[in-house]
């Protein structure tokens, strides 16, 4: 036997002489060395200062009375700046890049001569869901990551997670998974990549496939439209913004039920028994450096995120146009398509138009109340709104979109189906991709997608089924 | 056409079926092949005869197909007949010790990685031990950090086969007032397992020898007595304990408040595997001096200050460490 | 003004880490201000949050310092080195396998003794360390003083006070790499024993053993340990003979290039 083998040999055989506690007395000899050192080169200066800052923080901020409201108003806060401050350069981006540059490449491609179909493919297709991607998700990712980021480096973040864990706990999973839902009303692609700082496997599995029960970004205007459009109209004109605001919170808030059942519903089924460790480090308070987390956090997170939301934009609008605009007989494949999804739809309080916006449109929530809408001016023939097959269109005023879909055949049982299947239907590609790339798995990706995808029909078939009995 | 199309859907299905109760039939063999290695493996070690009687038992099957199995394994060159005596043949005891490896490599796992109770572990390991791969087994062991004992304290055999002798003594070999750490409890038969759990009883426990009658023995730890009958007592393995002698109910991390401060004493044998690993690195090991300093706005988890560093703890983890 | 802008002799190279002279490993525990050091080197801009384990994938970069050009590597920032988590498998892997000329320990300077733990496992694997007291500033703030002297006799590698976001003591940080590297400054680690003579025993026939087939070994306990812990990936090197090409090679890749440059003058 040569001497490698021996010593593997003996290695082995001692191995069972010395037991389990071997590892526990190898990590005990550490420590206690470690002790001896700090002990003779720390010193810490004698007396404490009378008032301590952190700790004073720490109890405010973990407090039984104002742990909570602390929380929460600084949740609002950040919204309500993500919300209002990403109006102006949203609406100036979609000026520059859909109003004015889309028309002057359309003219340029012309004036080179390019074939109708090739200019609209190119223009109307890919360039229009890339500069619609762009300029709803910019700019409240862009002020939503840094502000979080800023949260995240103070040291505030982990303190939310220490708050929170006791309602994880019941739910099978981890206090941190409180900021990846956060993350998640900001963009779930961007709050899968932050679930690496959950570390234990099974609960990090749990916060991804639950997070897209918290409405991104790409999601608010659907809701907020489809709100104002069905439920807000019913309410009388004063009332009709505050019972429209009511309608969207009532769905975060069913999504954030839904991400504690499903949560709950995991851990004792898939990832069931599999035991796992809790421990959160919180760390000392630092001040924020501000223009190095901005920098930081549009370059790692806003800039990673658009990349990929774009990369998967481009096919998707060719797609949209290709549909639209290809002829099987005497109609488009999309008209064809819609006719033979709309059984489906109508099962579920839905239209062919939605499920087939959904199918196509899946790189991004961002372009399918504008796929919606071509769609149903296809459909129905309209004429006067959009312009044309396969260009996505949206509308000023929300009076002139309620009238376009009632059009379209759309109740107010419509509506709330939609609120309901977009807060629960599967991931946008990009996220998916994201969840592919983070489990590296891609049964779990599947579930990912097929799990929520399922969820949404189950309850907007319940849903529809109630409705039918009731009215 | 939409006739051949569903004659063709039944026979598909029909196929289907048929391969898998053949591939059901086939695993059923396998798995009975398998245990009865093991019976005679276990037979070889502890030097009492295997005879085609104790293999029908084992298996609970009647003598013909017992027979019927070891004629077969005889064919495979893995048992040899001896008269009517059935012994291993090395290829055998391999094979018998790869069964064994991956039952106890599948018991530590779910011991130290799953939350299925202690009842279960066995039964779930005698399914396991014959539906794992070589590799699935390897990269087991390997993220269990390649543990050397299951959790009943057995060893596991190595990759390579071997395997060392039982550890510890019986009870019998130590005296009244005596504090011995408990190193086997054997998990067959099940009743009496049982009864040892209850009693929680488990291996890396001190536990000392209050009184010795006819009828059994009377243990105490952690601040409880139990009394064992001999029989049940028979399935505990022990040795000499090194640690100091301690009694009375254990105080743990979870019983201290905001800003009191205790030194850890230990980690609850019952902590294993990651989770013991996890919090040994956080610096929660014996001399630790560690402040309770937050507890969060629900009451559970508290922050303990731990070596300089504040790290929360759930209250369930807290209660697992020993301090004074 | 960060004085390292004013430091003529550090070049930075950014993602650059072709044909580096030295090799770097950057270890410590997670939120130490890991990333801020490597950034500080290299002038990359890693995200640094305020979150334990925010380096997930290993991250390289690279610097000149008085001509010679270093590539550093970020190792996954790990408690210890010790459990079979897939972060200190890579940090361990690389410190062994990989062969850096120096690893760089970033420590808490505000926790000192829990970073201790790593920096003494380290301290087992390889005696090439620089000990990087990062966070000196919050230490200040605190009230803690750190007796950087009597830790570097304590430790026997050399001890560099750090305010990595600032840049204070990275002259002397750069310095020191470049001392250890190039084998000026000559390290006697010290290597922790455990109480429990069982183990002992068991250690030193191992050790015994392992000296015999690789004589030149310079940590055989740590890989004793590890092979007792049945380390697996340890077990593999020693079965295969990689171990031994490590034991055998001929100092540093600096050490090995100043030969080679001094043949070429011959």
């Amino acid at each position: 036997m040569s001497s490698r083998e021996e010593i593997l040999k003996t290695a082995e055989n001692l191995r069972w002489e010395l037991g389990e506690r071997f590892h526990d007395l190898t990590v005990e000899a550490l420590y206690a060395e470690a002790s001896r050192i700090a002990r003779k080169t720390v010193s810490a200066a004698g007396t404490r200062p009378g008032f301590d800052f952190e700790r004073a923080l720490d109890r405010l901020v973990t407090g039984k009375w104002t742990g909570f409201p602390i929380m929460f108003a600084l949740l609002g806060i950040v919204f309500w700046i993500t919300i209002e401050g990403a109006n102006v350069p949203s609406s100036f981006l979609a000026s520059v890049l859909i109003d004015s540059l889309h028309p002057l490449l359309k003219e340029t491609g012309s004036s080179f001569g390019f074939p109708w179909w090739l200019n609209g493919f190119l223009f109307d297709g890919m360039y229009l869901a890339v500069a619609w991607v762009v300029s709803v998700m910019l700019p409240p990712m862009a002020i939503f990551f840094p502000l979080f980021t800023i949260a995240e480096d103070f040291g505030y973040l982990p303190r939310v997670a220490f708050n929170l864990d006791a309602l994880f706990r019941r739910a099978g999973a981890h206090g941190k998974q409180a900021l990846t839902m956060a993350m998640g009303y900001g963009c779930n692609a961007a709050a899968i990549i932050s679930t690496r700082i959950i570390d234990s496997p099974r609960e990090r599995l749990i916060a991804i496939l639950t997070n897209n029960f918290s409405l991104c970004n790409g999601r608010w205007p659907t809701q907020i439209l489809m709100a104002t459009i069905f439920i807000g109209a019913l309410a009388p004109p004063l009332l009709s913004s505050a019972v429209s605001a009511l309608a969207v919170v009532t769905v975060v808030v069913i999504g954030v039920a839904m991400t504690f059942i499903v949560s709950w519903g995991l851990s004792k089924t898939i990832l069931k028994g599999q035991a796992s460790f809790f421990s959160l480090e919180l760390p000392p308070y630092r001040p924020p450096r501000i223009w190095q987390t901005v920098y930081t956090s549009v370059i790692d997170r806003t800039l990673i995120v658009l990349w990929r939301a774009v990369v998967w934009a481009l096919p998707s609008g060719a797609v949209i146009w290709l549909v639209s605009n290809i002829h099987v007989g005497n109609a488009s494949i999309a008209e064809h398509a819609i006719a033979s999804l709309d059984p489906i739809g109508l099962l579920v309080g839905l239209n062919g138009v939605i499920l087939l916006a959904y199918i196509i449109a899946i790189p991004a929530n961002e372009i399918v109340i504008p796929t919606i809408l071509m769609l149903t001016a296809l459909v129905t023939g309209m004429t006067g709104v959009g312009s044309g097959a396969g260009v996505m269109f949206e509308l000023e005023s929300e009076a002139a979109t309620a009238e376009v879909l009632r059009a379209g055949g759309w109740t107010l049982l419509t509506g709330i189906n939609l609120m309901l299947f977009s807060l629960l239907h599967n991931p946008c590609s990009t996220t998916l991709y994201t969840i592919y790339k983070e489990t590296g798995s891609a049964k779990w990706t599947t579930l990912s997608a097929l799990l929520p995808l399922s969820i949404a029909f189950v309850v907007c078939f319940l849903v529809t089924q109630l409705w039918g009995l009731l009215f | 056409m939409t006739t051949f199309l569903i004659l063709l859907a039944i026979l598909l299905t029909g196929l289907a079926a048929a391969s898998l109760i053949v591939r059901k039939r086939r695993i059923r063999a396998r798995v009975a092949a398998e245990d009865a290695l093991k019976h005679i493996f276990h037979c070889d070690s502890s030097g009492t005869p295997c005879t085609l009687n104790s293999l029908a038992g084992a298996l609970s099957c009647p003598i013909d197909v017992a027979a019927e199995i070891a004629k077969t394994l005889g064919e495979q060159n893995l048992v040899a007949v001896r008269g009517s005596e059935l012994a291993l043949t090395s290829e055998g005891r391999e094979y018998a010790l790869k069964v064994i490896r991956v039952h106890r490599l599948w018991e530590r796992h779910l011991a130290d990685e799953t939350m299925v109770g202690e009842l279960e572990w066995h039964k779930e390991a005698e399914e396991k031990e014959h539906t794992l791969s070589h590799e699935e087994a390897e990269s087991l062991s390997k993220r269990l950090g390649h543990p050397v004992y299951d959790p009943h304290g057995d060893p596991i055999p190595s990759p390579s086969g071997r395997l060392p002798g039982e550890p510890g003594k019986n009870l019998e070999a130590f005296r009244e007032g005596e504090t011995v750490r408990v190193v086997h409890v054997e998990d067959e038969p099940g009743n009496v397992y049982k009864d040892l759990v209850d009693a929680g009883l488990y291996p890396g426990l001190d536990v000392t020898i209050r009184e010795r009658t006819d009828r059994g023995v009377v243990l105490e730890h952690e601040g409880r007595a139990t009394f064992l009958p001999g029989v049940t007592a028979g399935n505990l393995r022990v040795e000499r304990s090194t640690a100091p002698v301690k009694t009375g109910p254990r105080k743990t991390l979870a019983s201290l408040k905001p800003g009191e401060m205790a030194v850890v004493t230990g980690i609850s044998p019952a902590c294993r595997g990651l989770q013991r690993r996890r919090l040994m690195d956080l610096g929660v090991v014996p001399g630790t001096r560690i402040a309770a300093e937050l507890r969060s706005a629900t009451g559970d988890p508290t922050a303990y200050r731990i070596r300089g560093a504040t790290i929360a703890l759930r209250r369930e983890h807290a209660e697992l460490v020993y301090v004074d | 003004m960060n004085p390292l802008n004013r430091d003529e002799r550090l070049v930075r190279h950014g993602l650059d880490a072709s044909s580096a002279d030295v090799v770097i490993a950057l270890a410590g525990n997670p939120n130490v201000g890991k990333s801020t050091v490597f950034n500080t080197l290299t002038g990359l801009k890693q995200h640094t949050g305020n979150w334990p384990g925010k380096t997930v994938v290993r991250a390289e970069g690279s610097y000149s310092f008085n001509r010679r050009k270093y590539k550093v590597v970020d190792l996954p920032g790990t408690y210890s080195l010790l459990s079979a988590s897939a972060d200190e498998e890579i940090a361990r892997d690389f410190i062994l396998f990989g062969r850096p000329d120096v690893t760089v320990v970033v420590v808490d300077a505000t926790r000192l003794e829990r970073n201790m733990n790593l920096v003494l496992q380290v301290l087992e694997i390889t005696e090439k360390v620089v000990v990087a007291l990062n966070l000196m500033d919050e230490a200040r703030r605190h009230g803690i003083t750190v007796d950087d002297r009597s830790l570097m006799r304590e430790l026997g590698v050399p001890v560099v006070p750090l305010v990595a976001r600032t840049g204070e003591g990275v002259p002397a940080l750069l310095q020191r790499i470049e001392e250890v590297a190039t084998g000026s400054y000559e390290c006697r680690p010290r290597r922790v024993w455990t109480e429990s003579p069982k183990l002992r025993k068991a250690v030193d026939r191992v050790v015994e053993r392992l000296k015999r087939a690789f004589p030149t070994l310079p940590n055989a306990r740590w890989v004793a340990l590890r092979l007792l812990e049945g380390d697996q990936r340890i077990a593999e090197a020693v079965r295969t003979g990689e171990l031994g090409r490590i034991a055998s090679l001929e100092g540093t890749a600096v050490m090995r290039k100043a030969k080679e440059d001094a043949r070429v003058v011959a």
